[in-house]
């Protein structure tokens, strides 16, 4: 099956540094990838070179086949690629329904008839009128999440999903990150969370220092010796 | 245009181009070292420079003081009025929407501007001390543009000595790149913004000061240098402060080039044209830069 | 709020529609430059208050509306609605060149972008000289219409409120609430965000040209001081902001309460009445940041439609 996101030797720079220095990667369709790596490894910096937030200095990123290093944001998302981020981002004077709103471009009624039916999924759906910026922190995160659903896209990049998260809520999380799964959707993931990314990921990217270090099922990178010092020392 | 251009022209225009290019350098590093610190585009730089030129002017009007050596008034009273801004006001909206420091600089700028005719009217002044050229083969030097481009020179390299190799120097460019990492090195922040505040309010009035001589004094007299500055920021990219310096001089050099091709009446249009330009090819800037 | 608000603004309306027939000369004047402020404040808030794009330099538009319908009346002897019409359109043309690269940066650049858009249309229109009378000026067939465009301010000053509230109220105005809540989200979510600014800066620009042609047509003579002057930016943006920015009535409780108070001060005491403009910014970026209708619509929980 032809891979649905191809990384060819990227390269990114900040001033003299490489942030991500000739990492190549792919991705099946309808899997769950992890992109785990210590502090500094360039992970956050190759997300935004995929969705377009940077540009990569060098090398090629294809997403279905078609090259996507070079698009903006917006025109990277409606091929069918949503993101959500570190640090929440919310409209906070948007309430949580016309977040949802916004992000379509279907018609009005169906464009609500989604938004209503994704908040009820997350049971956030008596919120729907209130300012994002009000709702709770584990809140704004569902609804983080829900958003990128709503133009229903074959792949979700996640950045640090379980990040100040509740147990309880990070369980909800994971399953409907595993029911996207199953629905053919493609799913890649960066977390700091080992439990998180051993549990739900079926194949697991180490990067260190911008470059790939590791690749494979979350067991084998467990015992990886290089993994295990690029953590935890030299 | 049907004008012959000889090479000695070309000189005279770099050479022109290179000297006012200094000063452009000089006043632009200021408005750098604040928006690379706070992240402020300090609208009110262009009335920084103004008071420091009519601190230039009165001090020259009341006891015949070198406006040269009024540098040494101008700049620490700039540098004070500065921190006080930063203290005050500027200080409660670091942390807010960009656009609030933005509303809050321009409504400061608009306040000097109009205590300044108030103050002075808007009569137009003058400092006379230095006038004619220096005759250098085919080239005249104008003595006042040399003069300022000497102290320009000075007190520019004299900043980036001060952030290359003293303590302070290093702090203010470590919070420049990353206040939270600063932070946690033990810097304080507050302070750091408090001074550079100050210093760029200073580099400011040493621009003032130094055009004093050379340009007709009035509270409006600002404005041209807030947008040209801001534009060297652009051509040498944000936060990148050795680049405010090439610029400067390319703003300069361009000015000086698009004179010998055009009315002086369109000049000041040239400065405009080419930010566009620049935005439209490298919104980064010239050099390497955080937009 | 919902069932007398429609009624006393329809009874404000017809108020304001018979005022000429009883009004003094002196006093049409005045109210048809209070619906002029309030298309201008109106319009800032369009591209400011809403996207968060601050415009510094928004005058540019008043006085590119006000030469382009005036050359129009002279040289191709079009009647005046027409002309200020034609103004509007022309600065939005305007708005469309400059917005193209310039909305492409990041809030403070394109602020201080705006800034120097002043001068550089002050440079053009002295430059061409033959078409705009360059530094003297350009004179209007005397014509005494002042009721006329009393009306037509008032038109436009309704209009703009009109679209300002039906752009709040979908999911357009939405989107552009996005661009200042958090740009990078919405380009992450699919927005264009450059084509929505450039919408929005467009529908700015609009009524200031066409308020700039009709104040052109009223004074019968312009020159570049008289439309370019940056006192009409800081005037607009603080009728806006002491109202309330990004909220449908704000810009109109601010323009009324500011006029008035222009009104008193400033033939009198000038500089004084700037640097009190300014202290009003810098007290209102301060204290209130939302204006008086933006605290009000957060204390009380108020719907965006205010």
């Amino acid at each position: 099956m032809a891979p649905i996101l191809e990384i060819r030797s990227v390269v990114k720079r900040f001033g003299g540094v490489a942030a991500v220095n000739g990492v190549s990667l792919a991705l099946e369709p309808g899997r769950i990838y992890g992109l785990i790596g210590p502090n500094g490894s360039g992970k956050t910096t190759l997300f935004n070179c995929i969705t377009g937030v940077d540009q990569a200095d060098e090398g090629e990123i294809l997403f279905k086949g078609r090259r996507i290093d070079g698009l903006k944001p917006h025109q990277i998302f409606h091929l069918g690629m949503g993101r959500t981020f570190q640090v929440i981002r919310v409209f906070p004077e948007l309430t949580a329904l016309e977040n949802l709103l916004v992000v379509t471009t279907a018609g009005y009624a169906e464009a609500e008839r989604r938004a209503r039916e994704l908040l009820a999924l997350v049971k956030l759906e008596r919120l729907a009128g209130e300012f994002a910026g009000n709702l709770s922190y584990g809140q704004q995160k569902l609804v983080e999440f829900i958003r990128v659903l709503m133009t229903d896209p074959e792949m979700i990049l996640l950045d640090e999903p379980a990040a100040g998260v509740n147990r309880t809520l990070l369980n909800e999380l994971l399953d409907a990150v595993r029911r996207l799964r199953d629905q053919g959707k493609t799913v890649l993931l960066v977390e700091h969370d080992m439990k998180v990314v051993m549990g739900l990921c079926e194949t697991v990217f180490v990067l260190d220092h911008g470059e790939k270090l590791a690749e494979g099922a979350p067991g084998v990178i467990q015992a990886d010796e290089r993994v295990i010092e690029a953590y935890f020392g030299r | 245009m049907g004008v012959l251009i000889t090479p000695s022209m070309i000189g005279q225009v770099v050479i022109s181009g290179l000297l006012a290019g200094s000063l452009y350098a000089m006043v632009a590093l200021g408005l750098g070292l604040i928006f690379g610190v706070m992240r402020v585009l300090n609208v009110a730089h262009g009335p920084l420079l103004m008071m420091g030129a009519y601190t230039t002017f009165w001090l020259f009007q009341w006891i015949g003081l070198n406006p040269y050596l009024s540098l040494l008034v101008s700049m620490p009273l700039l540098f004070l009025v500065g921190v006080a801004l930063q203290r005050f006001l500027v200080r409660r909206v670091v942390d807010a929407p960009e656009l609030s420091s933005l509303l809050l600089t321009f409504g400061v700028s608009i306040a000097l501007v109009n205590l300044a005719q108030l103050a002075f009217t808007s009569d137009l002044r003058s400092v006379e001390y230095l006038t004619g050229s220096f005759v250098v083969g085919p080239f005249a030097l104008s003595k006042p543009r040399l003069a300022t481009c000497a102290f320009a020179i000075a007190i520019t390299v004299g900043a980036f000595v001060f952030l290359r190799s003293t303590r302070l120097g290093k702090a203010i460019r470590a919070v420049s790149q990353s206040r939270e990492v600063a932070q946690v090195c033990g810097i304080d922040v507050q302070r750091i913004h408090l001074i550079t505040f100050g210093l760029g309010s200073a580099l400011a009035a040493a621009g003032g000061s130094l055009v004093a001589v050379m340009v007709a004094i009035q509270p409006e007299m600002g404005q041209v240098y807030t947008f040209k500055s801001f534009l060297v920021i652009v051509l040498g990219g944000a936060g990148n402060y050795p680049g405010a310096l090439l610029g400067g001089l390319l703003l300069g050099l361009v000015e000086q080039m698009a004179s010998l091709f055009l009315t002086s009446q369109v000049n000041e249009a040239v400065a405009y044209v080419l930010l566009v330009v620049v935005l439209l090819i490298r919104p980064t800037g010239l050099l390497k830069g955080r937009v | 709020m919902k069932r007398w608000f429609p009624v006393a603004l329809g009874v404000l309306a017809v108020g304001l529609a018979l005022y000429p027939l009883q009004a003094t000369g002196y006093g049409i004047r005045v109210m048809l430059q209070l619906f002029m402020w309030i298309a201008l404040a109106q319009s800032w808030n369009l591209i400011s208050g809403l996207t968060g794009y601050v415009s510094f330099g928004h005058v540019v538009f008043f006085g590119t509306g006000a030469y382009a319908s005036s050359i129009l009346i002279v040289t191709l002897g079009w009647a005046w609605p027409l002309a200020c019409l034609g103004g509007g359109v022309v600065a939005a043309g305007l708005a469309l060149v400059i917005g193209w690269p310039c909305l492409r940066l990041k809030g403070p650049y394109f602020a201080i972008a705006t800034l120097g858009l002043n001068e550089v249309l002050r440079v053009v229109v002295s430059y061409y000289e033959g078409l705009t009378g360059g530094g003297n000026g350009l004179s209007l067939p005397t014509l005494h219409a002042s009721v006329e465009i009393y009306y037509a301010m008032g038109i436009v000053a309704a209009a703009v409120t009109a679209v300002t509230y039906v752009i709040v109220t979908s999911r357009f105005g939405l989107r552009l609430m996005t661009i200042r809540e958090d740009e990078v989200a919405a380009e992450a979510m699919g927005i264009d965000t450059l084509r929505y600014k450039l919408y929005a800066f467009l529908l700015s620009a609009a009524a200031p040209g066409i308020v700039g042609g009709l104040s052109a047509r009223d004074q019968g003579y312009i020159e570049p001081l008289s439309v370019f002057p940056l006192i009409m930016t800081i005037t607009m943006i603080v009728m806006a902001l002491f109202g309330g920015k990004g909220t449908i009535w704000g810009p109109v409780l601010g323009a009324a309460v500011l006029f008035a108070f222009q009104e008193v001060v400033w033939a009198r005491f000038i500089y004084l009445h700037q640097l009190l403009f300014g202290a009003i910014i810098v007290g209102v970026v301060l204290l209130m940041p939302r204006g008086i209708l933006g605290v009000l619509q957060q204390k009380y929980n108020l719907p965006r439609t205010i």
